[in-house]
């Protein structure tokens, strides 16, 4: 799934994953940059994918005014 | 004996043509008074009177008419027909009633809070968890309603992407739980069902916000199949829809805090993590240097270590050796003699300072 395609619950969750791994066993300098990079990224795209999110609010026809 | 112009009815008639004027004249009549006489036959049909200083008339209704708990001495608004009964008797046949006044609003209030916790539906366990963040939500209110303006603010403000679809009622009045009511069906009655409903009105008289204690309508939010949010009137209010909810919001503007999420603050987060993450960097670099340093000098020292020892090592073999040397032997006043040792043969005596050629004169063991 590319990374336009996933929503941001996804992306936050690989977010939290790429923090995750900077504290766990796993950790080498090598790969530290990289995935920094990505982290930065990520942020970026959920930032940007909240803030041009809009509701979609609709009145619906149905009217209720009778008695039942 | 002239004739009479005036009609001769029969009593059937005259009682037919009596009801038809007051129908004429008073569709629905609203009378304000206080119950007497209270009482239920068969569980189906309720009779009292309605009375205040000067007059009393009977009313009739059927108890799946009563929304609100009533009993004698209560201040009631009936909103009823009139009608002449083909006994004779005038009374009022009763298409709504409402208490009238604080006192018997909370009177009923607390009536009906009584009944419906004794059934158990304010029970914490009915209590349903409302989805983190929803994405599709229904909204049951007026639209025109300052509440509802304050709903739609502060969804619109906090979070996005969530589809709205809002049910326009009347949020006071007599035919406001009815709407309410009908709406939460429809709701429930969708193919695909919303996620949340969310039943808000802003703050009014506690006559406004008598309509979220209709019995009919809180049964009809505890029996949603859709988890409920109520946020009616202000903090301080409390109406039994708030009680039966799932989740009460104290106002129609905390329904949209507590439905989803602050967008700015899980930013702020977000941000706050990656920010975080460059330090670490540099303290794990830091860490790892000072490691490497601390391996170096442990190194060092190992290497410190090993040539002492070996200095110490080559000193004591030195004095060993410089023990062995024989010049230190001729110095501490030894000689050195070479030749043979047998009687007559000539010998060098080599002492520190001087070789001397001697004789061997005898030769005897020790």
């Amino acid at each position: 799934m590319s990374s336009k395609n996933k929503s941001i619950q996804e992306k936050t969750i690989e977010l939290n994953k790429l923090v995750e791994w900077f504290d766990s066993s796993d950790f080498t300098l090598e790969l530290a940059l990289d995935k920094f990079k990505q982290a930065e990224k990520l942020a970026i795209d959920i930032e940007s994918d909240l803030s041009s999110l809009k509701n979609e609010i609709q009145v619906i026809k149905q009217k209720f005014s009778k008695e039942p | 004996m002239a004739k009479s112009l005036q009609p001769i009815f029969s009593v059937s008639d005259f009682i037919a043509v009596a009801n038809q004027t007051f129908e004429y004249a008073f569709p629905t009549v609203e009378v304000e008074g206080e119950v007497s006489s209270f009482k239920v036959n068969q569980s189906k049909f309720v009779f009292f009177d309605i009375k205040d200083s000067g007059g009393s008339i009977g009313c009739f209704m059927t108890v799946w008419q009563m929304r609100v708990p009533i009993e004698d001495g209560m201040k009631v608004i009936v909103s009823a027909v009139p009608k002449l009964t083909q006994w004779g008797k005038f009374s009022l046949t009763i298409k709504s009633i409402r208490p009238s006044g604080e006192g018997a609003l909370k009177k009923s209030f607390e009536l009906l809070k009584l009944k419906l916790d004794k059934e158990g539906l304010f029970e914490i366990e009915r209590k349903r968890l409302l989805p983190r963040i929803p994405r599709h939500i229904a909204v049951i209110s007026s639209v025109q309603a300052a509440g509802y303006a304050d709903f739609v603010k502060i969804l619109n403000d906090r979070w996005g992407g969530v589809k709205v679809d809002v049910a326009h009622v009347q949020v006071q009045g007599v035919g406001a739980p009815d709407q309410i009511i009908q709406a939460i069906n429809y709701f429930n009655q969708q193919e695909i069902l919303p996620e949340v409903v969310v039943i808000i009105r802003g703050g009014g008289s506690a006559d406004d916000l008598s309509a979220f204690n209709d019995e009919l309508l809180v049964r009809a939010i505890a029996s949603s199949r859709i988890p409920t949010l109520v946020g009616v009137g202000h903090e301080t209010d409390e109406s039994l829809s708030d009680l039966v909810a799932d989740v009460r919001a104290s106002t129609p503007s905390n329904a949209a805090q507590i439905l989803v999420p602050d967008k700015s603050e899980i930013i702020r987060a977000v941000n706050s993590q990656v920010s975080s993450l460059l330090p670490r960097i540099l303290q794990i670099i830091n860490q790892q240097s000072h490691d490497i340093e601390l391996t170096l000098i442990n190194v060092a020292n190992l290497i410190e270590r090993s040539i002492d020892e070996k200095i110490r090592w080559v000193t004591h073999t030195s004095n060993l050796l410089s023990q062995l040397d024989p010049n230190v032997v001729l110095n501490r006043g030894y000689a050195l003699i070479r030749g043979s040792i047998i009687t007559g043969s000539e010998i060098n005596i080599e002492t520190q300072k001087f070789i001397i050629k001697a004789e061997v004169k005898d030769v005897v063991k020790k």
